[in-house]
C-alpha cells in the first residue's frame, strides 16, 4: 500500500515529563526511521496502519500503532532493570551492567559543570579513585591525574589516555601543558576511567596507572542539522596574597635590626611599594564554541569550532586557543561496514609569565620604587629600579624587580596539534557474528616557543637573550582485531583477538643566543623514538545472563628494552555475578540492581619518563654543545661522553586484586558502588647507585624495588527529589588510598627525590623514598617548641638519643598524597531554573611550606643579604622570629597539614525556549569558580601536587557568565 | 611489525661509535666541566647538584673547608659538616667527589680499552696522558679515602677494594711506566700533561708516603721535586698573575707570563668552557658586593679566610684603624690578597675574627682569584670566568724540595729554597732568616692557601684529626675543638657499600 500519512508526535520521559532528544522512531518492518529533535518532537510519514517502534538508550522501547492518528505522545519508561548505558572499554564497548572490571563512566553534566577550559576540569572530583590536581592557575594550565595512587617511583605515574580509540603518549607539547588541553571540552561525549587491572590489562604495558577513555560527540543518523552555540565571559582575580611588610614597616624593622650600621641603612629606599599588587591583574577571559550536528542519509556528522582567550591573573600571561573537530560516521552495505572518521585540530598561542615573580614580589624590598628616572636604571634597566653591585652591574643574587621581569620578557609558544583517526568495522556478510575492526590513527604536533629578553632585563646576565625551542612529535598507530560473538542457549560467548603497532617520535631543537646573536649561543638538537608492538585477546563468557567471566591477555613488546627483556605477558581475569537476577531475589523490592565483581590482573610500565628516555639499554656517546668544550692542541674540539646504560632493564609489573559491589536501590533511584583494591608493583624502575667504577655514572636506571597501594572507593548517586517540576540529583564519591614502598635494593639510606628541591640553600631536599613509608615522604627534623607553642630555632628532638643532632635524627613525616579524597555534586532543577554546586575534599595531604621556610630568616643575615640587598619578609615570619642560625628549613614545622575542602563552583542557570523564532532553546548561567577553600594550611593554597609549595601560579577566583543557544 | 623494535638511537647528539679524539678530549674536559652542556645540563653525575659535582670544586671543598684556611657561610647540604669536621658516610660532597673520581676512572678505562691495540705515536702519547689522568683520580682517591675499589677495566662486576699502600705502589709503578711516552717538560701543547706533571705527582706522593704507606720516603720526594725544578718551568715573577683571567698567557692573547709556572692548568673560558664548578666557583664564592671588581657578575659571598689563615700573614693582628682595603701592603707579602670588612657591619671586634660563621662579612675575604685580566682588557663573559685553575704549579716543587731537605736534616737548603720562592725575582715577600718544620707548614699555607690542598699538608704534619693544633671553628666551636683522627680519611659512601659487597668501611664510620 503506497498510501502514506504524516504522523507527528512528541517523546517524553514517563516519570519526569521531560522531552527526550534523540529517540529513534522506526516504522516496524521497514527501514524507515527518524530521530526526535531538541524538543523531543518528530514527524514521520508512515502507512496509516503501521506500528511505530520508539527506542531510546536506557529506556524500555515502546510499540505504538498509528491507527490513523496524526499526532501521538509517547511516554518512555526508564529501563531500570537492565541499565542500557554503553561504556567504552579497551577495543570494545559493553553495557555498563555487563562490565566485569572496575570502571566509571561519566558524561559531562551540561548544567553543573563550572568553567571547563581543559578536559580534566570535567572529571576533577567526580570519580572515585581519580585524583586530579591542577598545576596552578595559569591559563591553560595542566594537571596531574593519579588513579588509585601512583604505581611507580621514577617511571611515569600518568594514566594512559585514549581518545576515540587512539592511545596517546604523555609527552607534552610546546605551549600546552598536557594533551588534555588539546581537546575542546565541549566536544567530549563521555569519559570512561578504567581502574582495576581486569579492566586495564588489555592495554598491557601502559595500563598500570589506569586508563582514561575519551569519546567525542558524534552526529545522529537521519537527524536534521542542528547548530548550537556555547560560550562564556569570565573575570578572574587573585585570591589570597602573602602578607608581607609594607614600606614603613620594613623601614622601622630594618632601623631596629641594623641600628648604627649606617652603611647598610643607607641602602633603604623611601617608597612604599606593594610589589604583589604590581604583578597581579584582573583578567578577562572569553570562550566560544559553535557546533553543527546531524545526519546526511547514512552519514551522521558533527563539526565544531572553539575559541578560547584567557588572560592570566599574573600580568602578561595569556592563553589563546582555537580548536576544530569533524566527525563523520557513515555506514555502508546495510550497516555491515561502519566507518568512523575523526579529526581534531588545535592551534594555541600561549604567553608565559615568569612564575618566579610570585616569590620575588613577596621578597622585593618594599621601600624601593618600581621605576626610576635616575641612572643607571633609566638606560641600563629600561627605567625599572634594580639592585646593583657596582656601576651598571645588576646584583645577580638579589631579588630582581618582578614587574621588570614580567614586562621585559616575551616567552610565547605557538603550537599546532592534530589528532586524526579512521575506524572501519565490518560485520562479515555471511557470518554476522564475526566482526573485523581496523583502526588507523595519528597525532601530530608542532610547537615553537620563542623567547626574547632585552639587555635591560637584569635577571638574564644583561646581555639579552633571543631564541626558540621547537618540539615536533607524532604518534602513529594501527590496530586490528577480530571479534566473534555467539549466543547458544543460556550461554554467550564473545571472543576477540587483535594486533596493535604504535610508533612514537619526538624531536626537539633549540637555539638561544645573546642579542648580539654570536655570543652565549647554545644549540640543542634531540630526537627520539620508540615502538610498541602488541598482540591481545579477550574472551567473555556469560551464563544465564548473570554469571559473567572475562579473561584478557596482552603480549607487549617495547623498543625501550633489550631484546631479552622486551616481551611480556599481561593477563587478567574477572568474574561478575548479577545477584539480583537470581531466583531468590525475584521478590525483593529493595535492590533493583546488585552485582558482585572480582578481578585480578597484571599490568606493566614501560613509560620511563623523559629523564630516562627511550634507549636506557643501549650504550651511546653524548656529544657536547656550546659552553662545554675544552681546548686540546689549541682547538675547542668535540667531546664524547659515554652514557650509563643498563642492558638488564625490564618492565615494571603491577598486580592488582579488586573486589567490588554495584547496587541500585528503589528502581535505581539510588545507585552506588564500593570497591576495594590491592596493587603491588614489582621490579620498580628507579635511578639508583651502581658500584663505583662499573658504569659511566654513579646513578643508573634499574629495577630495584616494590611498592603497594591499598584502597577503598565508594560512589553514591541519587535522585533526592524527582517530580515533574523539581528534581534534585546528588552524587558523592570518596576514596581512601595508602601507598607504601616495600622494597628498595641498592639504597640503604633514603633516596632523595631529586626534582623536589626546596628553595633554601642549594640542592636541599625534603622528600625521600624509603622502605616502609609512602613514596615522597617528608624527611625532616622534629621541631622543639617553647611554652607558647612557638618553634625554637634549630632545636630539634634527638630522636636516636645519641646526644647529637645530625642527619640521623631526621625522620619520615607524612607525605603529599591525600589519604582520603571526596567529591560532591548537587544539582537542583526547578522548572526553568537550575542550581548546581560542586565540592571537593582532600584529607591527610601534607605540604612543605617552602615559601614560609625560605622567607623565615628575619635576623640580620636574612633581611640584609651578605651579597648586598634587602629582602622583605612575611609578617608571619616575625612570629617564628628565626634569625638564620641553623638549618631551620629542615624542620617539620614547615610540613603542614594541607587538608582542604574546596568549593569548585556554584552555578545558577535559566533555560528558555523558542526565542525570536530562530533559537529553539538556550540557557543563561552564572558561575562562581573556586569561591571558597577551607583549610588549616598556612600557605596561600593547599593544593600542591609536588608537596613543595613554591611559586605556584595562584588559582584565581572567577565569575563566569555563560550562554548556550540551540538554533 | 616486530622488527621495528630493533631500534638504534636517532638522536643526533648521541653517537654509537667510539671516537678517539672526542673521548680523549672528554677525559681532559671532565677536569673543568660537569656535563655536556655549559654551564650545566646533560650532567655527568646524578644525585648531586650539577654545579657542585665539579672535580676541582669538590676537591676544594673537602681539602679547604675542613682545615684552618677556609670556612663557608652557606647552609647548603654538606657544607656545615665540612666546616665543622662532622661528616658521615652519607654526605653530599663526599658522595659527589667519589662519584666524580670514578666517572673519571671509568672514562679513562674506556679510552684505554678502545685504543689498546694502537701503536701510532699520537695514540701512544694520548694513552700515556690518559693513564696519568686515571692515576690522578686514583691519587686523590688514595689521599681522601684511603682504601678504595680499584679497576682498570670496563666491567659491570663490582671492583675489589685495594689497600692504600698497595694503591700507592700501583701509582708509583704506573706513573713511572708512562714516563717515556709522555712529552718532555714544556714540549706538549698547553693544557696537556707532560713529564713535569708526572714528576710533580710522584713528588707529592713521596712527600706524603708516610701517611699513605707508613714509611717515609723524603729522598724520593726531594729527587722528583728537583727534577721538576730543573725541568724548564720558571717561577712567575708576579704571584697575582697566576690567578687572573688571562693566566693562560699567549693562549689568552695576553702578555701574562703565568704559563711558565703552571704545569697543569684546568682550562676555563667564559664562553667556551662554562661551569658553576670551575674557577667561577672559586671567584664567585670568595666575593660579594662591595669588594673591588672581581670580573664576574656573580658574587656568592660564601668562602672566606678563617682567622687561623689570616694570622699566617698577620701574626700580630690587624690594629684598629688599619686600612682594610690595603691589607696586602700591610702584610708586606704580595701573596696576602685579602679584603677586610667594615667592623660595624660585621659586628666583630677584629676583622679576622668570625663570631657567626653564617655571616660572610665576618672574617677576611680572599681576593686571590679573579676574572680580571692583567693586561686590562675585558674578559670573555660578564658571568662565566676565563681564569684557569692552576692544578699543578712549580712552586709546589720548591716547597716539596725544601720540606724534604729539612726532614733529611738539610735546613740550609730548605731555607734557601723557600727564600727563592718568596722572592720570585720580584721581592714578593721578604726572606726568612730561620726555618723550622712549623715555619715550612706555614709557608705551604701562605703560598697555596685556597688552592685546594691544605688538608693533605695538615695531615702530613700531624696537625689534623686527633691533633691538639686547633683553629677557629675547628670541630664546630668558635674557639676550636679537637676532632678524632678517624676524620683523616673520608668514609666510603654508604651508597657504594650497599651495592659493592667487596668493600669495607674505613674505621670509625
Amino acid at each position: 500500500n503506497a498510501q502514506q500519512t504524516s504522523v507527528s508526535g512528541i517523546v517524553k520521559d514517563a516519570k519526569t515529563g521531560e522531552t527526550i532528544l534523540g529517540a529513534s522512531i522506526l516504522e516496524k518492518g521497514t527501514s524507515k526511521g527518524v530521530i526526535t529533535n531538541m524538543d523531543g518532537e518528530f514527524t514521520i510519514s508512515a502507512s496509516p496502519n503501521a506500528t511505530l517502534v520508539i527506542k531510546y538508550l536506557g529506556y524500555l522501547s515502546v510499540e505504538v500503532p498509528v491507527a490513523g492518528k496524526t499526532k501521538i505522545t509517547v511516554q518512555l519508561h526508564e529501563d531500570a532493570i537492565a541499565l542500557g548505558e554503553v561504556v567504552a572499554i579497551g577495543y570494545a564497548t559493553v553495557k555498563k551492567n555487563d562490565a566485569t572490571g572496575s570502571l566509571t563512566s561519566i558524561k559531562p553534566d551540561k548544567l553543573n559543570k563550572g568553567l571547563t577550559t581543559n578536559a580534566q576540569d570535567m572529571i576533577t572530583g567526580k570519580i572515585a579513585g581519580v585524583n586530579v590536581v591542577s598545576d596552578g592557575g595559569a591559563p591553560g594550565a595542566g594537571a596531574k591525574i593519579r588513579i588509585r595512587g601512583g604505581s611507580s617511583l621514577n617511571a611515569s605515574n600518568d594514566p594512559l589516555i585514549v581518545i576515540d580509540g587512539l592511545a596517546m603518549d604523555n609527552e607534552g607539547i610546546k605551549g600546552v601543558s598536557n594533551l588534555l588541553s588539546t581537546i575542546n571540552p565541549n566536544d567530549i561525549e563521555s569519559f570512561t576511567v578504567l581502574k582495576d587491572a581486569s579492566a586495564t590489562a588489555i592495554y598491557g604495558s601502559r595500563a598500570s596507572n589506569g586508563v582514561i577513555i575519551i569519546t567525542t560527540k558524534k552526529g545522529e543518523k537521519g537527524a536534521k542539522p542542528r547548530v548550537s552555540y556555547d560560550g562564556n565571559v569570565s573575570m578572574s582575580v587573585v585570591g589570597k596574597t602573602l602578607d608581607v611588610m609594607n614600606g614603613n614597616q620594613f623601614r622601622d624593622y630594618a632601623n631596629k635590626l641594623y641600628a648604627g650600621q649606617t652603611g647598610t641603612l643607607s641602602k633603604l629606599g623611601t617608597e612604599s611599594t606593594d610589589w604583589q599588587r604590581q604583578i597581579y591583574q584582573t583578567a578577562i577571559n572569553h570562550d566560544h564554541n559553535i557546533s553543527i550536528m546531524g545526519g546526511l542519509k547514512n552519514m551522521p556528522y558533527r563539526a565544531s569550532f572553539g575559541y578560547t582567550n584567557q588572560d592570566g591573573i599574573i600580568k602578561t600571561s595569556n592563553f589563546e586557543r582555537y580548536t576544530g573537530s569533524v566527525n563523520l560516521n557513515p555506514s555502508f552495505f546495510d550497516d555491515h561496514l561502519k566507518v568512523s572518521l575523526n579529526a581534531k585540530g588545535m592551534y594555541v598561542n600561549n604567553r608565559y609569565a615568569d612564575t618566579g615573580v610570585i616569590g620575588a614580589a613577596a621578597s622585593m624590598d618594599p621601600t624601593q620604587p618600581v621605576t626610576s628616572t635616575q641612572e643607571p636604571y633609566k638606560t641600563t634597566f629600561a627605567g625599572y629600579w634594580q639592585w646593583i653591585t657596582t656601576g651598571t652591574t645588576w646584583n645577580s643574587l638579589s631579588v630582581a624587580n618582578p614587574l621588570a621581569t614580567l614586562n621585559l620578557k616575551k616567552d610565547i609558544a605557538h603550537s599546532k596539534d592534530f589528532i586524526g583517526n579512521a575506524e572501519f568495522d565490518y560485520k562479515v556478510h555471511f557470518l554476522p557474528e564475526l566482526r573485523a575492526h581496523l583502526s588507523l590513527g595519528t597525532e601530530i604536533s608542532d610547537g615553537k616557543q620563542n623567547l626574547f629578553i632585552p639587555t635591560t632585563n637584569a635577571s638574564d646576565g644583561q646581555v639579552g637573550r633571543t631564541g626558540y625551542e621547537k618540539i615536533y612529535k607524532y604518534n602513529r598507530s594501527l590496530s586490528y582485531y577480530m571479534n566473534y560473538a555467539k549466543e547458544i542457549g543460556v550461554q554467550k560467548f564473545d571472543v576477540m583477538a587483535g594486533y596493535e603497532w604504535q610508533h612514537f617520535y619526538r624531536s626537539l631543537n633549540s637555539h638561544y643566543s645573546a642579542l648580539d646573536l654570536t655570543t652565549n649561543t647554545t644549540n640543542n638538537v634531540f630526537k627520539t623514538e620508540s615502538y610498541l608492538v602488541s598482540f591481545f585477546g579477550r574472551a567473555n563468557y556469560t551464563l544465564l545472563e548473570r554469571y559473567l567471566l572475562t579473561a584478557t591477555i596482552r603480549n607487549d613488546r617495547s623498543s625501550r628494552f633489550a631484546k631479552e627483556n622486551r616481551s611480556s605477558l599481561f593477563p587478567s581475569l574477572a568474574f561478575a555475578w548479577k545477584i539480583n537476577e537470581e531466583g531468590f531475589m525475584k521478590n525483593n523490592t529493595i535492590f533493583s540492581d546488585l552485582k558482585l565483581r572480582l578481578g585480578y590482573g597484571e599490568t606493566g610500565q614501560q613509560n620511563l619518563g623523559s629523564d630516562i628516555g627511550d634507549y636506557p639499554y643501549i650504550p651511546v656517546y653524548v656529544t657536547n654543545i656550546e659552553g662545554a668544550t675544552y681546548p686540546i692542541d689549541g682547538n675547542y674540539i668535540q667531546t664524547y661522553r659515554p652514557n650509563p646504560y643498563n642492558k638488564k632493564l625490564k618492565w615494571e609489573t603491577t598486580t592488582t586484586y579488586n573486589a567490588g559491589i554495584d547496587w541500585g536501590l528503589l528502581n535505581n533511584r539510588i545507585t552506588g558502588s564500593i570497591d576495594g583494591y590491592y596493587r603491588a608493583t614489582d621490579n620498580l624502575i628507579s635511578r639508583v647507585n651502581v658500584a663505583a667504577g662499573t658504569n659511566f655514572s654513579n646513578i643508573v636506571t634499574q629495577n630495584i624495588g616494590s611498592l603497594e597501594n591499598k584502597g577503598i572507593e565508594f560512589t553514591l548517586t541519587g535522585k533526592a527529589i524527582s517530580t515533574k517540576d523539581l528534581t534534585w540529583d546528588i552524587s558523592y564519591n570518596a576514596t581512601y588510598n595508602y601507598n607504601k614502598i616495600t622494597k628498595l635494593t641498592g639504597t640503604g639510606a633514603s633516596t632523595p627525590v631529586a626534582d623536589r628541591n626546596i628553595s633554601s640553600g642549594t640542592g636541599n631536599y625534603v622528600e625521600v623514598h624509603q622502605v616502609g613509608f609512602p613514596a615522597y615522604s617528608f624527611f625532616v627534623y622534629e621541631q622543639v617548641y617553647d611554652r607558647n607553642h612557638n618553634p625554637i630555632e634549630g632545636l630539634y628532638v634527638d630522636r636516636n638519643g645519641d646526644g647529637k643532632i645530625n642527619d640521623a635524627d631526621r625522620y619520615y613525616y607524612h607525605n603529599p598524597a591525600p589519604d582520603v579524597t571526596m567529591g560532591l555534586s548537587s544539582k537542583l532543577v526547578y522548572k526553568e531554573f537550575d542550581f548546581g554546586v560542586t565540592l571537593r575534599a582532600s584529607l591527610g595531604n601534607y605540604v612543605y611550606n617552602d615559601v614560609a621556610a625560605n622567607k623565615a630568616n628575619v635576623g640580620a643575615s636574612g633581611v640584609w643579604s651578605t651579597s648586598g640587598f634587602f629582602v622583605n619578609k612575611p609578617i608571619s615570619a616575625m612570629e617564628t622570629n628565626f634569625v638564620g642560625r641553623t638549618n631551620w628549613y629542615f624542620s617539620d614545622f614547615y610540613v603542614q597539614n594541607a587538608s582542604f575542602v574546596r568549593v569548585d563552583n556554584i552555578t545558577v542557570g535559566y533555560t528558555f525556549k523558542n526565542l525570536f523564532h530562530a533559537i529553539s532553546s538556550g540557557r543563561l548561567s552564572a558561575t562562581v569558580q573556586n569561591p571558597f577553600v577551607f583549610t588549616k594550611y598556612k600557605g596561600l593554597d593547599p593544593e600542591v601536587f609536588t608537596g613543595v609549595d613554591n611559586n605556584i601560579y595562584p588559582r584565581p577566583i572567577m565569575a563566569v557568565i555563560g550562554l548556550s543557544l540551540n538554533f | 611489525c616486530v622488527n621495528d623494535l630493533n631500534v638504534t638511537p636517532i638522536d643526533p647528539s648521541t653517537i654509537r661509535t667510539f671516537d678517539q679524539d672526542a673521548v680523549f678530549a672528554k677525559v681532559y674536559a671532565s677536569l673543568a666541566l660537569t656535563g655536556q652542556q655549559g654551564p650545566a645540563g646533560k650532567g655527568d653525575l646524578a644525585g648531586v647538584d650539577e654545579g657542585t659535582s665539579s672535580f676541582i670544586r669538590l676537591i676544594w671543598n673537602l681539602n679547604e673547608l675542613s682545615t684552618d684556611e677556609a670556612i663557608c657561610s652557606w647552609g647548603d647540604p654538606g657544607i656545615p659538616e665540612l666546616n665543622f669536621n662532622k661528616w658521615t658516610a652519607s654526605h653530599d660532597q663526599v658522595n659527589g667527589i667519589y662519584a666524580r673520581f670514578y666517572f673519571g676512572v671509568s672514562l679513562c678505562n674506556l679510552f684505554l680499552e678502545q685504543t689498546a691495540s694502537a701503536t701510532d705515536t699520537k695514540t701512544v702519547k694520548q694513552r700515556a696522558e690518559v693513564r696519568f689522568l686515571r692515576a690522578l683520580n686514583y691519587y686523590y682517591l688514595m689521599d681522601l679515602f684511603g682504601n678504595v675499589p680499584f679497576t682498570e677495566v670496563v666491567s659491570l662486576d663490582p671492583p675489589k677494594q685495594m689497600r692504600r699502600a698497595d694503591l700507592f705502589a700501583w701509582l708509583e709503578k704506573e706513573l713511572k711506566a708512562i714516563e717515556p711516552d709522555l712529552a718532555a717538560p714544556r714540549t706538549n701543547t698547553y693544557y696537556r700533561v707532560d713529564q713535569a706533571a708526572e714528576w710533580l705527582l710522584l713528588a707529592r706522593m713521596y712527600l706524603n708516603a708516610e701517611v699513605y704507606t707508613g714509611t717515609a720516603n723524603w729522598s724520593a720526594a726531594k729527587t722528583y721535586a728537583k727534577k721538576v725544578m730543573d725541568s724548564g718551568y720558571k717561577l712567575n715573577p708576579s704571584y697575582a698573575q697566576l690567578f687572573m683571567a688571562d693566566n693562560a698567557g699567549a693562549f689568552d692573547a695576553s702578555t701574562n707570563t703565568a704559563p711558565q709556572e703552571i704545569i697543569l692548568p684546568i682550562a676555563c673560558d667564559g664562553v667556551k668552557t662554562q661551569s658553576y664548578g670551575n674557577s667561577l666557583f672559586m671567584i664567585a664564592s670568595f666575593h660579594t658586593s662591595g669588594m673591588p671588581a672581581w670580573g664576574t657578575s656573580e658574587g656568592w659571598g660564601g668562602n672566606r679566610a678563617r682567622a687561623a689563615l689570616a694570622r699566617k700573614f698577620f701574626p700580630n693582628g690587624i690594629p684598629v684603624g688599619t686600612d682594610l682595603t690595603k691589607l696586602t701592603a700591610f702584610a708586606g707579602d704580595k701573596r696576602a690578597m685579602f679584603w677586610g670588612w667594615d667592623i660595624a657591619d660585621s659586628k666583630s671586634t677584629d676583622p679576622m675574627t668570625i663570631l657567626n660563621y653564617s655571616v660572610f662579612k665576618q672574617g677576611l675575604s680572599v681576593t686571590k682569584f679573579s676574572n680580571v685580566r692583567s693586561d686590562g682588557k675585558v674578559s670573555n663573559d660578564l658571568k662565566f670566568t676565563d681564569t684557569d685553575v692552576p692544578l699543578f704549579r712549580l712552586a709546589e716543587a720548591y716547597l716539596t724540595y725544601a720540606e724534604a731537605s729539612f726532614r733529611l736534616g738539610d735546613a740550609p737548603t730548605a731555607l734557601t729554597t723557600i727564600n727563592q720562592l718568596r722572592d720570585r725575582t720580584s721581592g714578593s715577600a721578604p726572606a726568612l732568616s730561620s726555618i723550622t718544620l712549623d715555619k715550612i707548614l706555614d709557608e705551604w699555607s701562605r703560598e697555596f692557601y685556597f688552592e685546594g690542598r691544605r688538608r693533605t699538608d695538615l695531615i702530613r704534619f700531624g696537625y689534623y684529626g686527633g691533633s691538639d693544633y686547633t683553629w677557629d671553628w675547628k670541630g664546630g666551636t668558635a674557639a676550636g675543638t679537637k676532632f678524632s683522627s678517624i676524620y683523616n680519611l673520608y668514609p666510603i659512601p654508604a651508597t657504594d657499600l650497599n651495592v659493592n659487597p667487596n668493600l669495607k668501611q674505613n674505621p670509625g664510620f
